[in-house]
């Protein structure tokens, strides 16, 4: 919907993993933060309840969405621009876009110290 | 393992009394009219960001003070493995200024004595509320030989000025980049230059 060369990825990932690895470069969905290069993520699916980026005011409790498919990156140092939130429980962060803010991207795990950037919530443009 | 994917990784921090806009240079929270950012509740750690500077690919791991800006919370764990400090205060309140020197010397107590340290007079959009002129922010960073800028977080004035220079600034003492940044050479001319001088 946006740039010609921005791929869709609603349903099916299968297009945007080569040998388990992000096939694209990942940005962020509201801003031209780039925020991994290609193959640095690697495609895992494992279900962790990550919340919506927008919450209604108001409301106490925090709408969630299970999500499944994930890119584990292992080193932070890997992501060319990203932001960590302040830890939420038992060694959690959130991640989100280093300039815009916006997020939950995915979430980072402090016990293993790997980050898990989800797939539906990143923008993967076709390297030029 | 996965590969390396940089040259250099410096951890920078931001410093100064609270409302300064520390917050702001770094951080930038957007809210709209009809949701709250599920983020901006919780708040946030630190970012990483990669710079290119001289050919070398630097990630930046940049640390915000938030919410213990108080002298006696900010030790010398908060200043573990810190290359370079932004002193921050606002150009439009005068005890954040007086606070600077205060600040260097919880700095020169605490961190690294060669971390690189530059002061910055966040809000300089303000102009109408201004109370410290730029001459004495200038002063105060010439009196401790520390470069300065006026900035303003706001406006997008200066910010990636200031961290293009703070990085430069620590990219060039980073040891081993430059074959002819031989510390060792200074020191031994320097001591033959004394020894002549006292034989005279």
């Amino acid at each position: 919907m946006t740039d010609d060369n921005t791929i869709d990825v609603k349903n099916n990932f299968n297009h945007l993993i080569t040998e388990e690895k992000n096939k694209h470069t990942v940005y962020c969905t509201k801003c031209p933060s780039k925020i991994l290069s290609s193959t640095m993520g690697k495609h895992l699916r494992i279900e962790f309840n990550l919340p919506h980026m927008s919450q209604k005011k108001n409301c106490e409790s925090v709408e969630c969405e299970l999500l499944a498919d994930y890119w584990m990156v292992p080193d932070m140092y890997m992501f060319d621009n990203i932001g960590f939130s302040k830890t939420v429980e038992s060694g959690i962060k959130y991640l989100i876009c280093a300039d815009c803010e916006i997020g939950p991207i995915g979430w980072y795990d402090d016990n293993t110290k790997q980050s898990y950037v989800a797939l539906s919530r990143v923008k993967h443009v076709e390297d030029s | 393992m996965a590969k390396k994917s940089y040259d250099l990784l410096f951890k920078l921090l931001l410093i100064g009394d609270s409302g300064v806009g520390k917050t702001c240079i770094l951080f930038r929270f957007s809210d709209d009219a009809f949701t709250t950012t599920f983020i901006s509740t919780i708040g946030i750690d630190f970012k990483i960001k990669t710079v290119e500077l001289q050919g070398k690919k630097i990630k930046l791991q940049i640390w915000d003070t938030a919410g213990q800006e108080r002298f006696h919370t900010i030790t010398t764990s908060y200043y573990r493995g810190a290359m370079g400090i932004m002193l921050v205060y606002d150009i439009t309140n005068e005890k954040s200024f007086e606070n600077i020197v205060k600040w260097l010397r919880n700095i020169n107590e605490h961190a690294n004595e060669d971390v690189e340290k530059m002061i910055l007079g966040n809000k300089c959009d303000m102009d109408d509320k201004r109370v410290v002129s730029k001459s004495r922010g200038e002063g105060i960073a010439r009196e401790h030989n520390i470069s300065f800028l006026e900035t303003s977080a706001k406006a997008n004035i200066n910010i990636e000025k200031a961290f293009t220079d703070l990085t430069l600034s620590i990219l060039n003492k980073t040891p081993g980049r430059e074959p002819t940044d031989v510390p060792e050479k200074i020191n031994i001319d320097r001591k033959s230059d004394r020894l002549s001088n006292r034989c005279c």
